[in-house]
């Protein structure tokens, strides 16, 4: 479960300062998958950065599984935007560095990489450098290293904006079907409404720059759910039409404030 | 790749043309009385001379002198190096402090330093590695330096997340980027280190090839100085194909440029 409590954070540059998010308050149940959506520049990635003890806070208290996050916890996964594997490491050593940095001992660890290196689709792939991999290929080898250490916890920032269409909706189904195994909270962050609506239980809207919590809208679609057929039902339709409302403003006010 | 293989022989039949054209071109010229052989010798006779250097082992003490110079000054330069540069990338106040005097020592022309340092250490073993130090020194320390602040943020991160600590860190994300700057700078390192050592050499010491040249060029022996630069040239050129071979060793992860 992840509580952000008040949370703000603002950054001080040389003689000016910037106020990313503001007074965000919100709960993200255990279990659930909960989905962040804004305009550009409103503060989600600082969110994640935040909750992720990457990124200390101005104000505000963040709770993780009732424990106020003070460094890095240890059972978050985050899928960065930007793939982040080690170039100089295999797909087999990429994947196994969670397990190498816990001290898993060297069996367990093989059979471990193998296991998760098949269930994403790369098997084959093991002795690969991440260059000769496909977009796609190395945001398989991030999940892959995501879950192999079962975080309780996962966050989620664009992992997908940079693919392809079609590879995009490939990856948002697999990443469905691992989640019902392993029903982690997930916190999804995307400028992506129908992506945010056909993958969360519950999305939120950001407002413009700095941040703040403007709505939040309950998914009751059905589960286990294809990303691309679930487009057709009614309900997602009004979903989109009425968070679209709230959204379009926020857009609106963005790209006025980027242009001023 | 029957066209590639024709490539490569019409590649090696020009280098073996032209070598032929030079050192033929040479030995004519000198046999023609078109060159004085007091001043460019005749290649024939510079490959007599190696070949009695070697058959005699006279050479042997010389080349294995400039050798160990060459090594133990690469050794402390490259160990240093990473040294200071790692503490200089972990401490921005020692970096902030200290930077300024690297950028005046290295832009110091180490050739006025030779006789400093034969002046200060002798004419032995000392004052070549201490050249050799000098010039292998701030490349390897520039490099480190740059190597471990130039490391993606975002790799940091993303070892952060997953569990690691400041061990881990700095084995699988800063010593890896760090070595791939180290390595693309050691080729340049071992040439610097050789030129140090010659050059010690050639302004002070009683062995090495630089003091075989030196030695030639007192006697006026033409032949000798060209024979002692012939040895050297291919003592560089055995040393390089020995790194190039570490190179591609230890850079395999690294994407080939078509």
């Amino acid at each position: 479960m992840i509580r952000l409590e008040r949370v703000s954070k603002t950054f001080e540059g040389s003689g000016s300062s910037f106020t990313a998010v503001q007074d965000v308050s919100m709960t993200v149940g255990q279990g659930r998958f909960v989905s962040l959506v804004g305009p550009s520049g409103c503060g989600k990635s600082t969110l994640l950065g935040v909750i992720a003890g990457l990124i200390p806070v101005t104000a505000g208290r963040i709770e993780l599984h009732d424990r106020t996050v003070t460094g890095v916890p240890s059972d978050i996964g985050y899928l960065f935007q930007r793939d982040a594997l080690l170039p100089w490491k295999t797909v087999f050593e990429n994947v196994a560095l969670p397990l190498v940095i816990r001290r898993v001992p060297a069996g367990e660890i093989r059979e471990r990489v193998q296991r998760w290196i098949t269930r994403v689709g790369l098997a084959g792939f093991e002795r690969y450098y991440p260059h000769q991999l496909s977009g796609g290929m190395r945001k398989r080898v991030s999940l892959a290293i995501t879950l192999i250490y079962e975080p309780t916890v996962l966050l989620m920032d664009e992992p997908f904006s940079a693919l392809d269409i079609q590879t995009r909706n490939l990856m948002e189904n697999e990443l469905l079907e691992l989640w019902a195994e392993t029903r982690n909270t997930v916190l999804f962050v995307t400028h992506d409404l129908e992506e945010a609506i056909a993958l969360s239980d519950e999305v939120v809207v950001l407002t413009a720059s700095p941040g703040r919590i403007k709505a939040s809208y309950t998914i009751g679609l059905p589960r286990p759910r294809n990303v691309v057929e679930i487009r057709f039902l009614a309900e997602f339709t009004r979903l989109y039409e009425q968070i679209w409302k709230d959204l379009r403003d926020e857009v609106q006010a963005s790209y006025a404030f980027t242009r001023a | 790749m029957r066209s590639r293989g024709r490539d490569r022989a019409a590649l090696y039949a020009a280098r073996a043309a032209l070598f032929v054209a030079i050192v033929g071109g040479w030995e004519a010229g000198v046999r023609a009385g078109l060159l004085d052989p007091y001043f460019v010798s005749r290649p024939a006779l510079i490959a007599g001379t190696i070949g009695e250097w070697f058959a005699t082992g006279y050479i042997y003490p010389h080349i294995w002198a400039t050798i160990e110079e060459t090594v133990v000054g690469l050794a402390i330069g490259i160990l240093a190096g990473v040294a200071v540069g790692a503490l200089f990338a972990f401490s921005p106040f020692l970096s902030n402090v200290l930077h300024p005097l690297m950028v005046v020592l290295n832009a110091m022309p180490r050739i006025v330093l030779a006789p400093l340092f034969i002046l200060w250490l002798g004419i032995g073993l000392a004052s070549k590695v201490a050249m050799v130090v000098s010039l292998v020194f701030f490349i390897i320390f520039f490099s480190t330096y740059a190597g471990l602040k130039d490391v993606d943020p975002n790799l940091i991160n993303h070892v952060r997340v997953m569990g690691g600590a400041r061990a881990n860190l700095l084995r699988h994300v800063l010593l890896p980027s760090a070595l791939t700057w180290i390595f693309t700078s050691l080729r340049a390192c071992v040439g610097f280190a050789v030129i140090g050592a010659i050059l010690g050499e050639y302004l002070g010491a009683d062995r090495g090839i630089g003091y075989l040249v030196q030695y030639g060029e007192s006697l006026f022996n033409s032949n000798m100085v060209l024979s002692g630069l012939l040895v050297l040239m291919g003592f560089v050129a055995v040393l390089d194909i020995g790194l190039q071979w570490l190179e591609t060793r230890f850079s395999h992860w690294k994407q080939k440029t078509l």
